[in-house]
């Protein structure tokens, strides 16, 4: 017999309570794929993308200085495909690792499916088209030439590679707000899927070390640095998000004088911070108590002052533990960002409220909102991916705590 | 308690006569639930020796040498470590944890860290040393306790007997005047105590001033200059080993040895 039939019948068909089970989840998935099909090829109205999708992608940012966005993009597909391609050439030791493994290999493919076949199918102009295949080109191009040159670089150059992500932030930063002779574009100009991304970057990279500084307060032996720590942590996890975008947005008015709209996106990216910061602190708790106590007194018991002890050794370790749940409150506070639309930015949720408000566009709600869904998808998958290839990476060694019952 | 005058270790001569490297009179140590821990111990350990010190567990053995490098800390009474007082000073803390190496029951490798990086990490950071230098030295030492060829791999890679010896070689790389030993044996499986026991030996045999908390009555034996027997955080009995072991004197001695005989 055929091994998939066999496979099949194993796993899906083994009993008749299996088989019922299964007779009934195959029946309503297939149902309710045909039923989108349906929908999204022959009801839906695509056309509210099409005619929005700039306004989808950067909101009311001016048409003639957007090439500063598409300049980032590149840079950021040149980044992620150097970086991608130069961690799969240098393997860690005990461990080595193929230039490209399956899952490498799928996921270009994926991602120049992608690139081909959404711009088309979206029916973008040809221009637009031609830059996001460039974008894709230059990813690939850039994986596949470092992983294959990288035996040429110096392993000095190789450390300053990490470096390339914060410099390109700071840079992109300037791209998208101006100065250094660019042209100034406003905070109130930004939107959509843009505004979403800088602030969900904004608090996810300052909420980390606040909340690994917050944890470390919280196992403070200093009382009022632990009850300050505790007060904190606790204040912001009982009280929902939404009322401390209100507030932050209510109490920083007060503090500074009217009419600082502009401010508000950066007053928001802080609520943000701060709240996330909370979460992220009780992630790294869980982490730094699964390091056992003899690592503490250990590097003590070789000289290392405390905060050494924390930087090079229970750190290093406390944060591995903590990196699932803390990738998991990325996730979550990205998905969070679609709140500020109720205080009034206009960021992916925000933006499709307006789009939907526009008659032209009056009913289109659905195929809106699943392009909405599957765009936060797209940005968390990446961000779980990411985070699992960096576990496997830093895999190399068991868990503290298997060490010290070996 | 019955004071010896031989201050002679068994393997390297006489070192009755040597500077003072530890002095603690009458330390005193409540733990914060109240326990008294540690009542009135005195203890006094002269260059080149080792102090074996055993005891019934919770006899206060391990808490009293930690209180060596001040992981514990006291209430009462004094230690002089190296001719620095252990007061409630960090810096004082801090220059005291240089000079004393300890090595754990549970070894406390850092599992996140090579076994070589495991050996430089203090010296670079607290000694200042020259990443090079002290790597060579590393590599010797982990020649010097028979796993250099392991120097690469990560601690969770080595079996027990392998992990306790890079904790002693971890130890030596500070360059320590004294060592501490806490149950180094106590958690490895039988067949690799000796491996571990070999490399102590030969370290006493060099010199190195050792104090040993252990069941190894046949290390104490041919090792120790002295050996201390603890019960109910006192000092009971302070004996030569072969007086100890033979002619022990106090009833609580003769106690312990006939249980773990």
């Amino acid at each position: 017999m055929n091994p998939l039939v066999q496979r099949l019948r194993r796993e899906l068909f083994a009993t008749p309570f299996d088989a019922l089970i299964s007779i009934g989840l195959i029946t309503a998935l297939l149902v309710a794929a045909a039923a989108l099909l349906k929908w999204a090829l022959f009801q839906a109205q695509w056309a509210v993308i099409q005619a929005n999708s700039t306004l989808f992608a950067v909101g009311r940012y001016p048409a003639d200085q957007q090439w500063r966005l598409w300049l980032l993009t590149a840079l950021l597909a040149a980044a992620t495909g150097l970086s991608w391609g130069l961690l799969r050439a240098t393997p860690r030791a005990g461990r080595p690792e193929r230039l490209w493994p399956r899952n490498d290999r799928l996921a270009v493919a994926i991602l120049l499916a992608l690139a081909l076949l959404v711009p088309l199918g979206l029916g973008l102009q040809l221009p637009i088209q031609v830059r996001w295949w460039l974008i894709a080109a230059v990813l690939v191009g850039l994986r596949w030439a470092s992983g294959r040159w990288a035996g040429l670089l110096s392993a000095a150059s190789l450390a300053l590679v990490p470096l390339l992500w914060p410099v390109l932030y700071l840079l992109g930063m300037v791209l998208i707000s101006g100065g250094l002779g660019l042209i100034q574009v406003p905070p109130s100009e930004w939107g959509g899927l843009l505004l979403t991304l800088i602030q969900a970057s904004f608090a996810i990279l300052l909420c980390f070390p606040l909340g690994v500084l917050l944890a470390l307060g919280r196992r403070s032996t200093l009382p009022l640095l632990r009850w300050g720590s505790v007060l904190y942590i606790e204040f912001i996890r009982g009280a929902p998000l939404i009322t401390l975008l209100f507030l932050g947005q209510n109490i920083l008015g007060f503090l500074l004088p009217g009419g600082m709209t502009p401010e508000r996106v950066w007053r928001a990216a802080w609520v943000l911070t701060l709240f996330a910061a909370a979460y992220v602190a009780e992630a790294v708790r869980s982490g730094l108590a699964a390091v056992p106590s003899g690592q503490l007194e250990a590097a003590r018991s070789l000289g290392l002052s405390v905060p050494r002890a924390l930087v090079h050794v229970v750190l290093p370790q406390a944060l591995r533990v903590a990196l699932p749940a803390t990738v998991g409150q990325f996730i979550s506070l990205l998905q969070d960002t679609t709140l500020l639309s109720l205080i009034g930015l206009l960021e992916l949720l925000g933006t499709a409220r307006t789009v939907m408000a526009n008659p032209a566009f009056l009913g289109k709600n659905a195929e809106v909102y699943l392009v909405l869904a599957v765009l936060f998808w797209c940005c968390c998958a990446a961000l779980g991916l990411g985070s699992r290839a960096l576990e496997t990476r830093l895999n190399t060694h068991p868990s503290p705590t298997a060490t010290s019952q070996a | 308690m019955t004071s010896s005058t031989n201050h002679g270790n068994p393997i390297h001569g006489d070192t009755s006569d040597g500077p003072v490297m530890i002095e603690a009179r009458g330390v005193e140590k409540w733990y914060p639930n109240g326990f008294h821990a540690l009542r009135g111990v005195d203890l006094t350990v002269r260059q080149g020796e080792v102090v074996v010190v055993m005891g019934p567990s919770g006899s206060g053995k391990s808490t009293f040498i930690r209180t060596f490098n001040a992981l514990e800390d006291f209430q009462k009474g004094s230690i002089v470590v190296d001719g620095i007082p252990l007061a409630n000073d960090v810096r004082q803390i801090d220059a005291v944890r240089r000079e004393v190496g300890m090595v754990f029951q549970q070894f406390n490798l850092f599992p996140h860290l090579t076994v070589l990086e495991n050996l430089t990490l203090a010296p670079v950071l607290v000694r200042k040393r020259p990443t090079a230098e002290v790597e060579r030295q590393a590599l010797e030492l982990l020649e010097r306790v028979g796993i250099h060829e392991q120097a690469r791999k990560y601690p969770g890679q080595l079996s027990g007997g392998q992990q306790q010896r890079v904790a002693i070689a971890r130890s030596l790389c500070m360059e320590p005047r004294i060592l501490l030993f806490d149950e180094p044996t106590s958690a490895l499986d039988p067949e690799m105590v000796q491996e571990v026991l070999a490399v102590m030996q030969e370290l006493a045999r060099d010199g190195m001033t050792m104090v040993v908390v252990t069941h190894e009555v046949r290390f104490a034996r041919q090792v120790a200059s002295r050996v201390v027997l603890m019960a109910e955080g006192q000092v009971v009995e302070e004996a030569p080993p072969e007086q100890f072991f033979t002619n022990p004197q106090h009833p609580r001695s003769r106690q312990f040895l006939s249980q773990i005989a």
